[in-house]
Protein backbone atom coordinates (compact mmCIF):
# COMPACT_ATOMS: atom_id res chain seq x y z
CA UNK A 1 0.00 0.00 0.00
CA UNK A 2 1.29 3.49 -0.84
CA UNK A 3 1.03 6.56 1.46
CA UNK A 4 -1.34 8.09 -1.14
CA UNK A 5 -3.64 5.08 -0.86
CA UNK A 6 -3.51 5.00 2.94
CA UNK A 7 -4.22 8.73 3.28
CA UNK A 8 -7.11 8.50 0.79
CA UNK A 9 -8.56 5.53 2.66
CA UNK A 10 -8.18 7.42 5.96
CA UNK A 11 -9.96 10.43 4.47
CA UNK A 12 -12.85 8.25 3.24
CA UNK A 13 -13.19 6.55 6.64
CA UNK A 14 -13.20 9.87 8.53
CA UNK A 15 -15.70 11.43 6.11
CA UNK A 16 -18.01 8.42 6.57
CA UNK A 17 -17.57 8.61 10.35
CA UNK A 18 -18.57 12.29 10.37
CA UNK A 19 -21.60 11.48 8.21
CA UNK A 20 -23.41 10.18 11.33
CA UNK A 21 -24.31 6.72 9.98
CA UNK A 22 -26.97 4.58 11.67
CA UNK A 23 -26.26 1.32 13.52
CA UNK A 24 -25.82 -0.77 10.35
CA UNK A 25 -23.57 1.86 8.79
CA UNK A 26 -21.47 2.05 11.95
CA UNK A 27 -21.09 -1.75 11.91
CA UNK A 28 -19.83 -1.70 8.29
CA UNK A 29 -17.52 1.25 9.04
CA UNK A 30 -16.00 -0.39 12.12
CA UNK A 31 -15.60 -3.69 10.24
CA UNK A 32 -13.75 -1.95 7.39
CA UNK A 33 -11.49 -0.05 9.81
CA UNK A 34 -10.74 -3.22 11.78
CA UNK A 35 -9.88 -5.04 8.54
CA UNK A 36 -7.45 -2.23 7.63
CA UNK A 37 -5.94 -2.32 11.12
CA UNK A 38 -5.51 -6.10 11.23
CA UNK A 39 -4.27 -6.59 7.67
CA UNK A 40 -2.15 -3.48 7.10
CA UNK A 41 -1.11 -2.21 10.54
CA UNK A 42 -1.24 -5.46 12.58
CA UNK A 43 0.34 -5.29 16.10
CA UNK A 44 0.87 -1.54 15.96
CA UNK A 45 -2.93 -1.10 15.95
CA UNK A 46 -2.82 -1.37 19.75
CA UNK A 47 -0.51 1.67 19.83
CA UNK A 48 -2.99 3.58 17.66
CA UNK A 49 -5.84 2.75 20.05
CA UNK A 50 -3.76 3.76 23.09
CA UNK A 51 -2.82 7.10 21.49
CA UNK A 52 -6.43 7.76 20.55
CA UNK A 53 -7.47 7.03 24.15
CA UNK A 54 -4.80 9.43 25.48
CA UNK A 55 -6.13 12.21 23.22
CA UNK A 56 -9.86 11.64 23.75
CA UNK A 57 -10.01 10.64 27.45
CA UNK A 58 -9.23 14.11 28.91
CA UNK A 59 -11.65 15.58 26.38
CA UNK A 60 -14.36 13.13 27.48
CA UNK A 61 -13.82 14.05 31.14
CA UNK A 62 -14.05 17.78 30.35
CA UNK A 63 -17.17 17.41 28.19
CA UNK A 64 -18.71 15.13 30.82
CA UNK A 65 -18.19 17.78 33.51
CA UNK A 66 -19.65 20.56 31.32
CA UNK A 67 -22.61 18.77 29.72
CA UNK A 68 -23.57 16.07 32.21
CA UNK A 69 -22.50 17.97 35.33
CA UNK A 70 -23.32 21.63 34.57
CA UNK A 71 -25.90 21.64 31.75
CA UNK A 72 -27.53 18.30 32.65
CA UNK A 73 -29.29 17.79 29.31
CA UNK A 74 -28.35 17.00 25.73
CA UNK A 75 -28.18 19.76 23.07
CA UNK A 76 -31.07 18.15 21.15
CA UNK A 77 -33.30 18.19 24.20
CA UNK A 78 -32.48 21.85 24.67
CA UNK A 79 -33.19 22.54 20.99
CA UNK A 80 -36.56 20.75 21.12
CA UNK A 81 -37.39 22.35 24.50
CA UNK A 82 -38.23 18.91 25.92
CA UNK A 83 -37.42 17.83 29.49
CA UNK A 84 -33.69 17.17 29.72
CA UNK A 85 -31.97 14.28 31.47
CA UNK A 86 -28.38 13.70 32.50
CA UNK A 87 -28.55 10.23 30.91
CA UNK A 88 -29.32 11.80 27.51
CA UNK A 89 -26.47 14.27 28.00
CA UNK A 90 -24.13 11.40 28.87
CA UNK A 91 -25.28 9.47 25.79
CA UNK A 92 -24.63 12.50 23.58
CA UNK A 93 -21.14 13.10 25.02
CA UNK A 94 -20.34 9.37 24.68
CA UNK A 95 -21.45 9.35 21.02
CA UNK A 96 -19.39 12.43 20.23
CA UNK A 97 -16.33 11.08 22.04
CA UNK A 98 -16.74 7.75 20.23
CA UNK A 99 -16.72 9.57 16.91
CA UNK A 100 -13.64 11.60 17.88
CA UNK A 101 -11.91 8.43 19.13
CA UNK A 102 -12.61 6.83 15.75
CA UNK A 103 -11.14 9.82 13.87
CA UNK A 104 -7.96 9.96 15.98
CA UNK A 105 -7.54 6.18 15.76
CA UNK A 106 -7.85 6.23 11.95
CA UNK A 107 -5.25 9.02 11.68
CA UNK A 108 -2.88 7.07 13.94
CA UNK A 109 -3.46 3.83 12.00
CA UNK A 110 -2.59 5.56 8.72
CA UNK A 111 0.64 6.99 10.16
CA UNK A 112 1.59 3.72 11.90
CA UNK A 113 1.11 1.85 8.62
CA UNK A 114 4.33 3.61 7.55
CA UNK A 115 6.13 3.52 10.89
CA UNK A 116 9.22 2.06 9.22
CA UNK A 117 9.52 4.97 6.79
CA UNK A 118 11.12 8.28 7.76
CA UNK A 119 8.91 11.40 7.46
CA UNK A 120 11.05 12.42 4.47
CA UNK A 121 10.31 9.11 2.71
CA UNK A 122 6.57 9.46 3.36
CA UNK A 123 6.54 13.01 1.99
CA UNK A 124 8.56 11.89 -1.03
CA UNK A 125 6.03 9.15 -1.80
CA UNK A 126 3.01 11.47 -1.58
CA UNK A 127 1.50 12.75 -4.84
CA UNK A 128 1.75 16.43 -3.93
CA UNK A 129 3.13 19.50 -5.74
CA UNK A 130 6.85 20.13 -5.13
CA UNK A 131 6.09 23.36 -3.21
CA UNK A 132 3.80 21.56 -0.76
CA UNK A 133 6.41 18.85 -0.22
CA UNK A 134 9.05 21.51 0.36
CA UNK A 135 6.96 23.36 2.96
CA UNK A 136 6.17 20.09 4.75
CA UNK A 137 9.86 19.20 5.00
CA UNK A 138 10.76 22.72 6.16
CA UNK A 139 7.97 22.56 8.79
CA UNK A 140 9.33 19.26 10.11
CA UNK A 141 12.86 20.64 10.11
CA UNK A 142 11.63 23.72 12.00
CA UNK A 143 10.24 21.61 14.84
CA UNK A 144 13.79 20.69 15.84
CA UNK A 145 14.94 24.30 15.38
CA UNK A 146 12.10 25.56 17.56
CA UNK A 147 12.94 23.07 20.33
CA UNK A 148 16.49 24.43 20.41
CA UNK A 149 15.16 27.99 20.29
CA UNK A 150 12.84 27.32 23.26
CA UNK A 151 15.72 25.82 25.31
CA UNK A 152 18.02 28.71 24.47
CA UNK A 153 15.47 31.47 25.14
CA UNK A 154 14.24 29.82 28.35
CA UNK A 155 17.76 29.52 29.80
CA UNK A 156 18.66 33.06 28.72
CA UNK A 157 15.56 34.52 30.39
CA UNK A 158 16.23 32.54 33.59
CA UNK A 159 19.83 33.80 33.58
CA UNK A 160 18.58 37.36 33.11
CA UNK A 161 16.24 36.96 36.10
CA UNK A 162 13.12 37.45 33.97
CA UNK A 163 11.80 33.90 34.46
CA UNK A 164 12.22 31.36 37.26
CA UNK A 165 12.86 27.63 37.05
CA UNK A 166 9.94 26.77 39.36
CA UNK A 167 6.33 27.65 38.46
CA UNK A 168 5.61 31.25 39.49
CA UNK A 169 3.45 34.27 38.73
CA UNK A 170 6.56 35.92 37.31
CA UNK A 171 6.61 33.20 34.63
CA UNK A 172 2.94 33.86 33.80
CA UNK A 173 3.56 37.61 33.64
CA UNK A 174 6.63 37.34 31.41
CA UNK A 175 5.60 34.34 29.28
CA UNK A 176 5.07 36.63 26.27
CA UNK A 177 8.77 37.58 26.49
CA UNK A 178 9.59 33.88 26.11
CA UNK A 179 7.34 33.70 23.02
CA UNK A 180 9.06 36.79 21.60
CA UNK A 181 12.55 35.45 22.37
CA UNK A 182 11.73 32.06 20.78
CA UNK A 183 10.34 33.81 17.69
CA UNK A 184 13.43 36.02 17.38
CA UNK A 185 15.78 33.08 17.90
CA UNK A 186 13.97 30.97 15.26
CA UNK A 187 13.84 33.86 12.77
CA UNK A 188 17.54 34.70 13.14
CA UNK A 189 18.49 31.03 12.76
CA UNK A 190 16.43 30.80 9.56
CA UNK A 191 17.84 34.07 8.21
CA UNK A 192 21.35 32.70 8.76
CA UNK A 193 20.48 29.50 6.94
CA UNK A 194 18.83 31.25 3.98
CA UNK A 195 21.53 33.91 3.62
CA UNK A 196 24.70 31.86 4.26
CA UNK A 197 24.26 28.13 4.69
CA UNK A 198 21.74 27.05 2.07
CA UNK A 199 23.21 28.94 -0.93
CA UNK A 200 26.67 27.49 -0.22
CA UNK A 201 25.32 23.95 0.15
CA UNK A 202 22.72 24.37 -2.63
CA UNK A 203 20.24 22.90 -0.16
CA UNK A 204 16.96 23.82 -1.85
CA UNK A 205 17.87 22.35 -5.26
CA UNK A 206 19.15 19.18 -3.58
CA UNK A 207 15.99 18.98 -1.47
CA UNK A 208 13.79 19.24 -4.57
CA UNK A 209 15.80 16.48 -6.24
CA UNK A 210 15.43 14.28 -3.16
CA UNK A 211 11.69 14.89 -2.94
CA UNK A 212 11.02 14.27 -6.64
CA UNK A 213 9.03 11.04 -6.88
CA UNK A 214 10.17 8.87 -9.79
CA UNK A 215 6.96 6.83 -9.69
CA UNK A 216 4.21 8.92 -11.36
CA UNK A 217 1.35 6.53 -10.41
CA UNK A 218 -0.79 7.91 -7.58
CA UNK A 219 -2.02 4.52 -6.44
CA UNK A 220 -0.32 1.16 -6.73
CA UNK A 221 -0.25 -2.35 -5.21
CA UNK A 222 -2.84 -2.95 -2.49
CA UNK A 223 -4.33 0.53 -3.04
CA UNK A 224 -6.17 -1.02 -5.97
CA UNK A 225 -7.89 -3.41 -3.57
CA UNK A 226 -8.49 -1.13 -0.58
CA UNK A 227 -9.85 1.90 -2.43
CA UNK A 228 -12.59 0.07 -4.40
CA UNK A 229 -13.54 -1.79 -1.20
CA UNK A 230 -13.76 1.48 0.75
CA UNK A 231 -15.85 3.14 -1.96
CA UNK A 232 -18.15 0.09 -2.07
CA UNK A 233 -18.41 0.19 1.73
CA UNK A 234 -19.24 3.90 1.53
CA UNK A 235 -22.22 3.14 -0.72
CA UNK A 236 -23.33 0.34 1.61
CA UNK A 237 -22.99 2.64 4.67
CA UNK A 238 -24.99 5.39 2.97
CA UNK A 239 -27.87 3.11 1.95
CA UNK A 240 -27.82 0.38 4.65
CA UNK A 241 -29.82 2.24 7.26
CA UNK A 242 -32.24 3.75 4.75
CA UNK A 243 -33.08 0.26 3.42
CA UNK A 244 -33.37 -0.96 7.02
CA UNK A 245 -35.82 1.84 7.84
CA UNK A 246 -37.82 1.19 4.67
CA UNK A 247 -38.17 -2.51 5.58
CA UNK B 1 4.39 33.59 -4.87
CA UNK B 2 5.84 30.84 -2.66
CA UNK B 3 9.54 31.74 -2.45
CA UNK B 4 11.77 29.91 0.04
CA UNK B 5 11.59 32.70 2.68
CA UNK B 6 7.79 32.69 2.33
CA UNK B 7 7.67 28.90 2.74
CA UNK B 8 9.73 29.33 5.89
CA UNK B 9 7.41 32.01 7.25
CA UNK B 10 4.44 29.72 6.51
CA UNK B 11 6.11 26.94 8.48
CA UNK B 12 6.97 29.33 11.33
CA UNK B 13 3.39 30.63 11.42
CA UNK B 14 2.02 27.07 11.47
CA UNK B 15 4.40 26.14 14.29
CA UNK B 16 3.33 29.21 16.27
CA UNK B 17 -0.37 28.37 15.79
CA UNK B 18 0.22 24.78 16.91
CA UNK B 19 2.40 25.45 19.93
CA UNK B 20 0.40 28.26 21.57
CA UNK B 21 -3.00 26.92 20.45
CA UNK B 22 -2.28 23.44 21.82
CA UNK B 23 -1.09 24.76 25.21
CA UNK B 24 -4.27 26.87 25.55
CA UNK B 25 -6.47 23.94 24.46
CA UNK B 26 -4.89 21.58 26.99
CA UNK B 27 -5.30 24.18 29.77
CA UNK B 28 -9.00 24.63 28.78
CA UNK B 29 -8.79 28.41 28.92
CA UNK B 30 -11.86 30.24 27.52
CA UNK B 31 -9.74 31.64 24.66
CA UNK B 32 -8.18 29.97 21.59
CA UNK B 33 -4.93 31.82 20.70
CA UNK B 34 -4.55 29.44 17.75
CA UNK B 35 -4.32 32.00 14.93
CA UNK B 36 -1.42 34.19 16.08
CA UNK B 37 0.82 32.66 13.39
CA UNK B 38 -1.86 33.20 10.71
CA UNK B 39 -2.18 36.91 11.57
CA UNK B 40 1.58 37.36 11.93
CA UNK B 41 2.24 35.83 8.49
CA UNK B 42 -0.20 38.33 6.94
CA UNK B 43 1.56 41.20 8.73
CA UNK B 44 5.01 40.06 7.60
CA UNK B 45 3.90 40.00 3.96
CA UNK B 46 2.37 43.50 4.01
CA UNK B 47 1.65 45.35 1.75
CA UNK B 48 1.14 42.47 -0.75
CA UNK B 49 -2.43 41.47 0.18
CA UNK B 50 -2.66 38.47 -2.18
CA UNK B 51 0.59 36.97 -0.86
CA UNK B 52 -0.54 37.76 2.69
CA UNK B 53 -3.84 35.91 2.13
CA UNK B 54 -2.32 32.88 0.40
CA UNK B 55 0.56 32.45 2.85
CA UNK B 56 -1.49 33.03 6.00
CA UNK B 57 -4.12 30.60 4.69
CA UNK B 58 -1.41 28.00 4.08
CA UNK B 59 0.05 28.59 7.56
CA UNK B 60 -3.42 28.26 9.07
CA UNK B 61 -4.21 24.99 7.34
CA UNK B 62 -0.82 23.38 8.01
CA UNK B 63 -1.25 24.41 11.65
CA UNK B 64 -4.72 22.83 11.68
CA UNK B 65 -3.42 19.58 10.19
CA UNK B 66 -0.66 19.28 12.79
CA UNK B 67 -2.78 20.47 15.76
CA UNK B 68 -5.51 18.05 14.67
CA UNK B 69 -3.35 15.21 15.99
CA UNK B 70 -3.93 16.58 19.53
CA UNK B 71 -7.21 18.46 19.13
CA UNK B 72 -9.56 16.44 16.87
CA UNK B 73 -12.12 19.31 16.82
CA UNK B 74 -9.78 21.76 15.16
CA UNK B 75 -9.61 20.54 11.50
CA UNK B 76 -13.39 21.04 11.17
CA UNK B 77 -12.87 24.78 11.61
CA UNK B 78 -10.81 25.02 8.42
CA UNK B 79 -13.25 27.52 6.88
CA UNK B 80 -12.84 29.80 9.92
CA UNK B 81 -9.13 29.91 9.19
CA UNK B 82 -9.82 30.96 5.59
CA UNK B 83 -12.02 33.79 6.93
CA UNK B 84 -9.35 34.87 9.42
CA UNK B 85 -6.73 34.88 6.64
CA UNK B 86 -9.02 36.96 4.41
CA UNK B 87 -9.74 39.57 7.11
CA UNK B 88 -6.07 39.62 8.10
CA UNK B 89 -5.08 40.27 4.47
CA UNK B 90 -7.75 42.95 4.02
CA UNK B 91 -7.57 44.71 7.36
CA UNK B 92 -4.48 43.79 9.41
CA UNK B 93 -2.11 44.27 6.46
CA UNK B 94 -3.27 47.89 6.31
CA UNK B 95 -2.24 48.36 9.93
CA UNK B 96 1.27 46.92 9.44
CA UNK B 97 2.97 50.33 9.28
CA UNK B 98 1.25 51.48 12.48
CA UNK B 99 2.17 48.26 14.27
CA UNK B 100 5.80 48.61 13.22
CA UNK B 101 6.43 52.33 13.69
CA UNK B 102 4.07 53.70 16.36
CA UNK B 103 4.62 53.46 20.13
CA UNK B 104 2.73 50.70 21.93
CA UNK B 105 0.68 53.15 23.98
CA UNK B 106 -0.15 55.49 21.10
CA UNK B 107 -3.87 55.81 20.21
CA UNK B 108 -3.40 54.63 16.56
CA UNK B 109 -1.64 51.43 17.73
CA UNK B 110 -4.26 50.65 20.37
CA UNK B 111 -7.09 51.60 18.00
CA UNK B 112 -5.83 49.38 15.18
CA UNK B 113 -5.30 46.42 17.53
CA UNK B 114 -8.86 46.78 18.84
CA UNK B 115 -10.42 47.32 15.39
CA UNK B 116 -8.60 44.40 13.72
CA UNK B 117 -9.16 42.08 16.69
CA UNK B 118 -12.87 42.84 17.02
CA UNK B 119 -13.48 42.48 13.27
CA UNK B 120 -11.62 39.17 13.07
CA UNK B 121 -13.43 38.02 16.21
CA UNK B 122 -16.91 38.80 14.88
CA UNK B 123 -16.23 37.18 11.50
CA UNK B 124 -14.68 34.05 13.00
CA UNK B 125 -17.56 33.72 15.50
CA UNK B 126 -20.17 33.94 12.74
CA UNK B 127 -18.31 31.47 10.49
CA UNK B 128 -17.68 29.00 13.34
CA UNK B 129 -21.23 28.82 14.71
CA UNK B 130 -22.67 26.46 12.03
CA UNK B 131 -19.77 24.03 12.63
CA UNK B 132 -20.24 24.19 16.41
CA UNK B 133 -24.01 23.69 16.18
CA UNK B 134 -24.59 21.35 13.24
CA UNK B 135 -21.45 19.21 13.44
CA UNK B 136 -20.98 19.00 17.22
CA UNK B 137 -24.38 20.03 18.61
CA UNK B 138 -22.74 22.89 20.52
CA UNK B 139 -20.39 20.50 22.30
CA UNK B 140 -16.70 21.24 21.73
CA UNK B 141 -13.62 20.49 23.78
CA UNK B 142 -12.35 24.05 24.21
CA UNK B 143 -12.85 26.25 27.25
CA UNK B 144 -15.50 28.27 25.37
CA UNK B 145 -17.83 25.24 25.75
CA UNK B 146 -18.26 26.48 29.32
CA UNK B 147 -19.60 29.77 27.97
CA UNK B 148 -22.08 27.88 25.71
CA UNK B 149 -23.17 25.90 28.77
CA UNK B 150 -23.74 29.10 30.76
CA UNK B 151 -25.90 30.63 27.99
CA UNK B 152 -27.90 27.39 27.65
CA UNK B 153 -28.54 27.34 31.39
CA UNK B 154 -29.69 30.95 31.09
CA UNK B 155 -32.45 29.76 28.75
CA UNK B 156 -30.94 30.50 25.33
CA UNK B 157 -31.53 28.23 22.31
CA UNK B 158 -28.58 26.19 21.05
CA UNK B 159 -27.94 28.35 17.98
CA UNK B 160 -28.15 31.63 19.89
CA UNK B 161 -26.11 30.20 22.79
CA UNK B 162 -23.33 29.17 20.38
CA UNK B 163 -23.53 32.56 18.62
CA UNK B 164 -23.50 34.54 21.88
CA UNK B 165 -20.66 32.38 23.18
CA UNK B 166 -18.71 33.07 20.00
CA UNK B 167 -19.41 36.79 20.12
CA UNK B 168 -18.49 36.92 23.81
CA UNK B 169 -15.26 34.97 23.61
CA UNK B 170 -13.98 35.50 20.04
CA UNK B 171 -13.45 39.31 19.89
CA UNK B 172 -11.41 39.51 23.16
CA UNK B 173 -9.46 36.43 22.07
CA UNK B 174 -8.71 37.90 18.64
CA UNK B 175 -7.76 41.31 20.10
CA UNK B 176 -5.21 39.44 22.24
CA UNK B 177 -4.01 37.49 19.19
CA UNK B 178 -3.61 40.65 17.07
CA UNK B 179 -1.71 42.31 19.95
CA UNK B 180 0.71 39.35 20.29
CA UNK B 181 1.14 39.19 16.50
CA UNK B 182 1.86 42.93 16.42
CA UNK B 183 4.44 42.58 19.21
CA UNK B 184 6.16 39.75 17.36
CA UNK B 185 6.01 41.76 14.12
CA UNK B 186 7.73 44.71 15.81
CA UNK B 187 10.47 42.38 17.06
CA UNK B 188 11.11 40.74 13.67
CA UNK B 189 14.42 41.82 12.08
CA UNK B 190 14.05 44.07 9.03
CA UNK B 191 16.40 41.80 7.09
CA UNK B 192 13.92 38.93 7.35
CA UNK B 193 11.00 41.11 6.22
CA UNK B 194 13.08 42.34 3.25
CA UNK B 195 13.78 38.70 2.29
CA UNK B 196 10.03 38.02 2.23
CA UNK B 197 9.38 40.90 -0.14
CA UNK B 198 12.08 40.18 -2.74
CA UNK B 199 11.83 37.71 -5.59
CA UNK B 200 13.94 34.60 -5.23
CA UNK B 201 16.59 33.73 -7.85
CA UNK B 202 16.30 30.25 -9.36
CA UNK B 203 18.47 27.78 -7.41
CA UNK B 204 21.60 26.54 -9.20
CA UNK B 205 21.39 22.95 -10.43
Amino acid sequence: MTPNGAFTLGFVLIALGMGVPGPRGVAVLVALTLAFALIEVRGASVIALKRAAVVVLPLAVFMGVVWVGIVGESPYQIASESAGTRAAALAYVATLCGRLFFIVAVVQLVFLRFAKLTPMQIIRALALPATVKRVLVITLSLIGTLRHAVDRAHIALIAAGTLTRAPSWRNVLHSWRLVQAVWLSAVTIMVGRMRDKWPVENTIARLDDTLANDNPAWFAGDDRIWLPISLGAAVVILVADRIGEAL
Amino acid sequence: MFTTPRLIVIALGAALNCSIGTIVYLLKLPVFLDSIGTILVALLLAPDRLAAFMCSWAAGWIGLAVSGLINPFLPWFAVTDVAISAIAALLVVGAAKTFRDRALNSPPFIGQVLLCGIMIGIVSAVVSVPVVVYLFGGVTGSGSALVVAVFLKAGQHLMSAAMLSGLASDPPDKVLQVLIAALLYRATPGEFIAMLRTKEPEPAR
